[in-house]
């Protein structure tokens, strides 16, 4: 498991970027994009584990009232 | 009437009714005091006067004639600009939507002018309720009124602000993750996320689905339950929303906290996060206040805030992205920097990420529903750090996250923040209190007795 300073290689990122679309941010703004993946990444690990796969995730949100 | 600026819709109404006050004499008090303010506070986007000076004078016209409205009848209102007012631009306080002129009312804005609210004008925010404050928009950040060099919280900073200058009585927030409730404490104005699904979000540019909330902001509980009467109801245009029974809002305002069970999750300020030692004492200060007015407090632990910020912002990043993929791959140079890496993180979050997310957040709802069994409202830090300075990026860039907000985002609760105190700076300290789902009745109960008790609402920005 990465930890949580593990940062993804900025090479990697301005190639994923590109897939996603991304080629005139990657270019324009390289640092910007690096910055996003890192926190991606954060986002990701702090998210990482604890629920089922098979947990029932819809409705994605509906707030419950208590009895 | 001199210093008609601070009062509070309630007032103003009961002004109006007395013939002490008419919504003209308010509306041009107002337009005077933003001329004169707003230069340096930078809240407003958009004053609207004329369409304001008209609506006063039809608001005064129906009032004399006995044909009064209700609560908010002749009483001025600031939106945010993320929420459709028809005929004005919704900017987002954004360079991608200057030329976006609403063609339709948001259902909140309808709600407003049929209840006879007057609209003032539209609110700054961080661009599109997520960057922060910047300097490479085309509207300036609003400022603290209580100190313009600092930062007065968003994301509906200009909502906080100008209810804090005395510039409208009244403001209409949007909350992703705690942007209603930052600026509210921030400001030392009281702001509340209500229920997930209480108030249509229709008209109103999302965020992300389903995090966002419209929230009323007010100097007063009373103010904000007000509001919220007119605001809440079901509406069939928004999947989100919900059918709730009809019930006024601040019908218990004046019942006390005698015998209520508070929870305080001191987990979130002391371990999770640290908080400044005056957000602390604030908080300490705020349950003992609560014990003396006959509540019963005890200490209760929910979920860590790591867990609940990491599935709130893979969640939040997923939908923004969704939204904000083809300009920012086709005009990235358009956003401030802030707001595009922000928004770009989403795209590499993968389906899995997001579904993943949602599936944990289902099991977060139910430990804060399980907690709520044994007390009746909760007590917790909303940001753990007085307002920093607004024009220091770092110390920007590390308070931000520094929050005790998105929890309820996540959830769906209903979340309140209000000024608990002063810091030795003369910065509003803020402190949160959260109920039941669709229990905001008694969410206002609690703040109202805290309001009561300590009278930080009394206290004016030295503006």
């Amino acid at each position: 498991m990465p930890s949580d300073d593990a940062k993804p290689s900025p090479i990697d990122v301005l190639a994923l970027a590109r897939q996603a679309g991304l080629d005139k941010a990657a270019t324009e703004f390289p640092e910007d994009v690096v910055a996003a993946a890192e926190a991606a990444a954060q986002a990701q690990r702090a998210c990482a584990g604890g629920g089922q796969p098979t947990d029932e995730p819809w409705p994605p949100m509906r707030a419950r009232t208590m009895s | 009437m001199s210093d008609a600026h601070w009062l509070t819709a309630t007032e103003i109404s009961a002004a109006y009714a007395a013939r002490h006050l008419s919504p003209l004499e308010l509306v041009r008090a107002l337009l005077d005091r933003i001329a004169a303010l707003d230069p340096r506070i930078h809240a407003f986007i958009k004053v609207d006067a004329e369409a304001a000076l008209d609506a006063a004078g039809l608001a005064e016209r129906e009032i004399i004639a006995g044909r009064a409205r209700g609560p908010l009848h002749g009483v001025p209102v600031g939106i945010k600009d993320i929420i459709d007012v028809a005929g004005l631009p919704t900017t987002c306080h954004s360079k991608l939507l200057l030329d976006h002129v609403a063609a339709a009312d948001a259902e909140v804005t309808a709600r407003l002018r049929a209840a006879g609210a007057i609209i003032l004008g539209k609110l700054a925010l961080h661009e599109f309720a997520i960057g922060g404050p910047a300097f490479d928009l085309p509207f300036p950040p609003a400022r603290n009124p209580w100190n313009t060099s600092h930062h007065p919280g968003g994301s509906s900073s200009g909502s906080g602000a100008a209810l804090a200058a005395g510039l409208v009585p009244l403001a209409l927030g949007t909350d992703t993750g705690g942007s209603v409730r930052n600026p509210a404490g921030a400001c030392g104005v009281v702001g509340l996320k209500p229920t997930y699904g209480l108030v249509s979000r229709r008209g109103v540019f999302p965020l992300a689905f389903t995090l966002d909330h419209v929230g009323p902001m007010a100097r007063s509980v009373g103010d904000v339950a007000v509001l919220l009467d007119i605001l809440a109801g079901h509406d069939p245009a928004d999947p989100g929303s919900v059918a709730t029974a009809s019930r006024p809002f601040g019908e218990d305002l004046g019942r006390g906290v005698r015998g209520l069970r508070i929870g305080f999750v001191r987990h979130f300020h002391e371990t999770d996060l640290t908080a400044d030692p005056e957000i602390a004492a604030a908080l300490d200060e705020a349950a003992r206040v609560f014990e003396a007015e006959g509540a019963h407090i005890r200490t209760v632990t929910l979920p860590s805030l790591r867990e609940f910020s990491g599935v709130q912002r893979v969640i939040m990043l997923a939908e923004s992205w969704a939204i904000h993929a083809g300009w920012l791959r086709e005009r990235p140079g358009d956003y401030s920097a802030s707001s595009r890496r922000k928004l770009m993180s989403g795209a590499f979050l993968s389906a899995g990420d997001y579904v993943s997310a949602q599936q944990r957040r289902s099991a977060l709802i139910g430990a804060v529903d399980d907690v709520f069994r044994d007390v009746d409202a909760l007590l917790c830090a909303s940001a753990m750090d007085p307002a920093c300075r607004i024009e220091d990026a770092e110390a920007v860039a590390r308070t931000y996250p520094r929050q005790a907000r998105n929890p309820f985002n996540l959830t769906g609760h209903p979340a309140l923040a209000m000024m608990g105190g002063l810091s030795r700076a003369g910065l509003p300290l803020p402190v949160q209190l959260v109920g039941r789902s669709h229990d905001e009745v008694t969410l206002l109960r609690v703040a109202a007795a805290f309001e009561r008790a300590t009278a930080w609402h009394q206290r004016r920005a030295p503006i």
